[in-house]
């Protein structure tokens, strides 16, 4: 609905890249449609040409029918007209079909761009930004980004056609012509004092509009607590409050977009019967061929219907350009979004790309230092050697560095200080992608795609056959956990894998590792606990997956720590203790503490222990 | 009206036999909104069709004999006056229908709210989230814009066609072949648009979608994606979606570039010229100010023609939308109040299942044939594996769900045969998600008795539930807020609130499900005593995996699958079921 009313709701943003360099970017990615792009601008430019010949045309006609009119003169007048009007539609449909395919590719390059600097971004990149923020970055930014273009298109078209009939008016009449143009600040003054109040509105909306969704979205997801407690009516009534409050917001926001349209064509009823006023004087001496009362100089009556027409020829389209400059920030912030979401600088560099032979699992941490930010460190000195086959358990309260340990070892992060050597090779001299072939990795949250159960277990070897998915599948629980899907192997598991419960979660995440057959394998254990009968599955299965390789587990349960052949106590990125579960228990140093915080009540004498208070 | 657990007083109805004439019920409510937008709307384009006639009168002054300037002013303050009193209708139409289609978006808000307070738990446990609130934001937002600006202009275009062509009939009869012509093509070619349009539009929402949610998937596990090496396979998935979105968007440019009316119209305008001038030559009567007044009318079709780009889609998404949220309130609630059920305070707390199956579709029971008793003041253990029916079991006790066959006493009485309020208000659930309002931690603990409960009684709670010192621990103790705009609690703090609330509520069936509970946690102890506690004089059914509070239950259920195959104490347990020496048996080992 004219683009004076649009991007009124965008938010403000704090811009890093210069304008020009922004167009520039963006002037590069269209130079790959550049013949689409020609041929919409040269069609661009021949539509407006032939729209603003029309007025000009019908103004011939009248001075034709005024003065001499003959069949033959209307005629050619007419084919002209029709010619003009099929042409001009024609050209139309060449610039929006091909700018449709031009911007259509583009915004494909630059996400296709996007996403590929989003997967390969360090994790350390995606722990900083929101999930839903990258999301829209990659989608909804980059369709805002073709909006520019648009803009910009129909920028040019607007001051064309006002060019044209400036030029036109201006070679009739130059008095008349720059009383039109004396208008222009009044079109400018309204259009931006009314979008300043609209995007007032507009913040205001969306802000209450938040509030009373934020409502019921919390009614909605606290539904059962209300009704188990009988307040329905007390919730009610604060939904009803705030309701009202948006509706009063939003009648606010709905008059005052509402109010530009009426007022804009209501100033221009009066400048055109001022122009009427003027330019039907000035036809008046053209008519009697004579200085008249005002003596603006003659124009004749075909002249005069011109003057008319290009009054409503130059208002709009400048109502247009007058919000064209907030519209096209709005659209090189998005731009600049997608722009800072692909130059994200990677910190993970690999200094060669040696390929990865068979692995024994030798691991070796020698004095690694690591920091995030660069003022907090992680791992101020960690140094650790694991020899092939062995499983090794790190524990120690959150913060004390475990995860981060893991994570080096696959990779995921830089570090600082010393070198990781696995077999005696440096993991930075590696090809990444091929090394990270050799691991098993189970993060905390067994994370699953949506797709099937099958699909899922051979994430990481798309070409194993169903055969050895089966096989793993058996091996890795015991007493047809498969068959408890209700559709076995082809179960679908939902988004994120929220239709399997957890311990299912994990048991399939187990079974992808096993699959893989890696020399190395790290898991994360969950903190949040399964129901005892998947827990003594998962227990089993884990055995099965650590027992031929080099493992290295972040313990959470206490079965864990029992069964390992060495825990590593670790305590603000330092080794502080090491050994097997009885000898640091005799030793009554920190594990001892740590298994009383976190251990203890999963020990049968706990439970025991715990017996009822009778009261 | 549909069965409700929930009704307000003197609350408006609505007719809710089809969306149309639901969004008309809604409408007539304000009966004189819809009017004054009608008539503005008339009355502004008669005065817009008149103020070309009078530019037509101005070229026509011109050609007279003598004309005077005076004259021309006169038409020309004319002209001005018309073009103001225009303005001023139609912003009086648009301010009607603002108001309008604000209050349709508000009342229909209302409405919606209402009725979902009004579902049963049944309802809503089968609902997600995120269809709820699409349909209570978008939806609710569509029939708003359905209303303004999609009627309004479509009136305004229906109005905006009408009035000229009516206009142009009193300069001459014979002008109206080619306005006609106009009309009729711009019909079918509108037609034949908007059938072009609206699939790949549609499509296109759709892949947008599509396109979103995959992203956010292969987002959410970067992770298992590096460390898989399985980058390229998800650049070549996005990289498909990506491409097949612009398959639809080139799709949709080509037919909107496509646009017939925009073509019809310019013919009728040619042509129009060629009528006007035809008419002009062969008949003297017929003036240069009757040429400008009849061009100046056909000009004022070309809005209409525009505008319909896209007003169709407005209307017809507003219906669609209509249709969601109706689907979502005519939907049948299964359970009501039941206010002459019996009624019985304080309840005792003996339950008994007998011969129990459900399932949540009629072919696959969740449980079948379940019988046990508890008697009043005994904990009872739920265990099994997930999806072996413990969460459903407990849901049958307060009605949430109501058996297939068999059935579920209180107190010796069907819960049936209960009054809704009263059996409700007497069991508690301590869910497995803790759900806490976004309000201060009293106001949470006091939820359950409403404004009634004092400081207090709250901390008194709070203190039963091992909750009283971690609270006094915030700077605002008791006053601090949860949620977006205050502190995030650890899952056993939650936990802790829940139980105090339990504890003021006083219920006399407690159901705690404690599944998703959290190993690494460092209070173990105290979560443990408060749970002891809440048990303490009240029937109380656990789910839960800690060992400790299976040992030590009165009664434990053993489920698998649905069935009940094993029940009795942990002792009784341990020398019958083999399910549950299993649980235990991996510390024996040792």
């Amino acid at each position: 609905m004219g683009f004076i009313l649009g991007g009124l709701d965008s938010e403000p943003y704090d811009r890093e890249y210069s304008d020009g360099e922004l167009v520039r970017r963006i002037i590069g990615y269209f130079r790959l449609r550049a013949r689409s792009m020609t041929i919409a601008a040269m069609a661009m430019v021949g539509d407006s040409l032939f729209g603003a010949a029309v007025p000009i045309i019908v103004s011939q006609g009248i001075d034709v029918a005024t003065t001499s009119p003959t069949v033959g003169r209307i005629g050619a007048l007419v084919a002209a007209m029709l010619l003009l009007r099929l042409l001009a539609w024609f050209l139309n449909y060449v610039r929006q079909a091909q700018s449709a395919r031009a911007i259509g590719d583009v915004v494909l390059a630059l996400r296709d761009d996007a996403f590929k600097a989003v997967v390969n971004h360090d994790l350390s990149f995606h722990d900083q930004q929101p999930t839903g923020k990258i999301v829209s970055r990659l989608t909804s930014d980059t369709r805002d980004f073709s909006n520019t273009v648009d803009l910009t298109m129909n920028l040019f078209s607007q001051i064309l056609s006002v060019a044209v009939i400036a030029v036109a008016a201006f070679s009739i009449n130059v008095r008349l012509t720059l009383l039109i143009w004396a208008m222009t600040p009044l079109v400018f003054a309204i259009a931006l004092s009314f979008r300043h109040l609209a995007r007032q509105a507009t913040r205001n909306a969306r802000r209450v509009l938040a509030k009373v969704n934020a409502n019921i979205q919390e009614s909605v997801s606290g539904i059962a607590i209300a009704k188990g407690f009988r307040q329905e009516q007390r919730m009610y009534e604060e939904f009803s409050a705030l309701n009202e409050q948006a509706y009063q917001v939003n009648v606010v926001r709905g008059l005052t977009i509402n109010t530009i349209f009426p007022l804009l064509t209501g100033t221009f009823g009066i400048v055109t019967a001022i122009i009427l006023y003027f330019a039907g004087a000035s036809a008046l001496e053209g008519v009697r061929g004579e200085g008249g009362l005002l003596a603006i100089g003659a124009i004749t009556v075909g002249e005069w219907y011109l003057f008319m027409q290009a009054m409503g020829r130059f208002w709009f389209p400048m109502t247009n350009i007058a919000s064209f400059w907030s519209q096209f920030q709005d659209g090189l912030s998005a731009a600049e979004r997608v722009f800072s979401l692909i130059d994200a600088e990677p910190e993970v560099v690999q200094t060669d790309d040696r390929a990865v032979p068979d692995l024994e699992g030798h691991i070796d941490f020698e004095n690694v230092r690591l920091s995030y930010t660069g003022e907090e460190i992680v791992l101020p000195d960690f140094s650790l050697h694991i020899t092939p086959g062995e499983t090794v358990a790190l524990v120690g309260h959150t913060g004390a560095g475990k995860t981060s340990v893991a994570r080096l070892l696959a990779r995921l992060y830089e570090f600082q200080g010393g070198q990781i050597l696995v077999d005696g090779m440096d993991i930075r001299t590696l090809d990444l992608i091929d090394y990270r072939r050799h691991l098993g990795f189970v993060p905390q949250t067994a994370f699953l795609f949506s797709g099937t159960v099958c699909d899922n277990i051979r994430y990481a070897r798309p070409e194993a056959s169903r055969q050895e998915v089966e096989d793993v599948a058996m091996r890795v629980g015991t007493e047809g956990w498969i068959e408890d899907l209700p559709q076995g192997l082809q179960t679908e598991v939902g988004e994120r894998g929220t239709r399997l419960s957890m311990g299912q979660r994990q048991l399939v995440a187990l079974a992808r590792v096993l699959l893989n057959d890696p020399a190395i394998f790290i898991l994360d254990e969950a903190t949040a606990s399964v129901d005892p009968f998947t827990e003594a599955q998962i227990q089993e299965g884990l055995e099965l997956v650590m027992e031929e390789r080099t493992s290295i587990v972040i313990a959470h349960r206490l079965s864990t720590v029992r069964n390992v052949d060495r825990i590593i106590v670790m305590r603000e990125g330092r080794i502080i203790e090491e050994g097997d579960h009885e000898t640091l228990m005799e030793k009554g140093g920190h594990y001892a503490e740590l298994y009383e915080t976190y251990f203890r009540h999963q020990s049968l004498e706990y439970v025991e222990e715990m017996r009822r208070p009778t009261s | 009206m549909d069965r409700q657990e929930f009704t307000v007083k003197e609350a408006q109805e609505y007719n809710r036999s089809s969306p149309l004439r639901w969004i008309i019920s809604h409408v007539l409510r304000y009966p004189h909104l819809p009017l004054g937008m009608a008539l503005g709307t008339i009355l502004a384009n008669v005065l817009m069709s008149y103020s070309r006639l009078i530019i037509g009168d101005a070229f026509r002054w011109v050609t007279t004999p003598q004309p005077a300037l005076g004259d021309l002013l006169e038409l020309a303050v004319l002209f001005a006056g018309v073009r103001l009193a225009q303005a001023v209708l139609s912003l009086g139409s648009n301010v009607s229908v603002e108001f309008l289609a604000q209050r349709l978006e508000r009342d229909c808000r209302d409405e919606l709210y209402r009725s979902l307070l009004g579902k049963s738990l049944s309802f809503h446990d089968d609902q997600s989230v995120g269809d709820l609130m699409a349909r209570a934001t978008n939806d609710v937002r569509q029939i708003n814009l359905m209303a303004s600006p999609g009627v309004r202009l479509i009136f305004d275009s229906l109005v905006g066609v009408v009035v000229p062509i009516a206009t142009i009939a009193t300069i001459r009869l014979e002008l109206l072949v080619v306005p006609l012509l106009f009309v009729i093509f711009l019909v079918i070619t509108l037609k034949d648009y908007t059938g072009r349009l609206n699939p790949v539009a549609d499509a296109m929402r759709r892949q947008f979608g599509e396109m979103n949610s995959e992203v956010a998937e292969s987002i959410s596990g970067i992770e298992v994606i590096k460390v898989n090496a399985q980058e390229e396979r998800e650049e070549r998935k996005f990289y498909e979606d990506a491409a097949d979105f612009r398959e639809l968007f080139v799709e949709r440019g080509r037919i909107q570039a496509r646009y017939l009316p925009l073509m019809v119209y310019g013919a009728a305008f040619g042509l129009a010229l060629l009528h006007a001038l035809g008419v002009y030559m062969r008949d003297p009567g017929f003036d240069v100010g009757n040429v400008v007044s009849y061009m100046g009318l056909v000009g004022l079709l070309n809005f209409p023609t525009f505008i319909s780009i896209f007003t169709f889609t407005l209307v017809e998404m507003g219906i669609v939308s209509a249709e969601r949220i109706l689907a979502l309130m005519t939907t049948e609630t299964e359970l009501d109040e039941n206010e002459e059920g019996f009624a019985k305070r304080p309840i005792e707390g003996e339950v008994r299942f007998e011969h129990v199956t459900f399932g949540y579709d009629e072919d696959t029971p969740v449980l079948e044939d379940v019988s046990f008793h508890a008697l009043p003041g005994e904990t009872i253990a739920i265990v099994g594996e997930t999806g072996s029916g413990k969460t459903t079991l407990t849901r049958l006790l307060n009605r949430v769900y109501d058996v297939d066959e068999g059935c579920v006493r209180v107190d010796g009485v069907d819960v049936r045969g209960w009054n809704m309020e009263s059996l409700r208000s007497q069991i508690s659930s301590i869910e497995q998600d803790i759900f806490l309002f976004s309000r201060s931690l009293a106001e949470n603990i006091a939820f359950g008795v409403g404004q009634q409960a004092d400081r207090e009684a709250i901390e008194r709670a709070a203190r039963q539930a091992q909750a009283h010192d971690f609270i006094e621990g915030f700077e605002e103790g008791y006053e601090t807020e949860i949620g977006e705009r205050g502190v995030t609690l650890s899952g056993g703090q939650r936990q802790r609130i829940a139980i105090a609330r339990a504890f003021l509520a006083d219920p006399g069936i407690l159901v705690l499900d404690d599944s998703t509970s959290a190993i690494d946690s460092e209070t173990e102890d105290r979560i443990q005593e408060a749970m002891f506690r809440v048990q303490e004089g009240r029937t109380t059914f656990i789910i839960t995996h800690r060992l400790s509070q299976i040992r030590w239950a009165d009664r434990i259920l053993v489920l698998r699958r649905g069935e009940l195959i094993g029940q009795g104490s942990h002792e009784e347990l341990m020398r019958g079921c083999r399910a549950y020496r299993r649980i235990f048996a991996r510390y024996e080992e040792e």
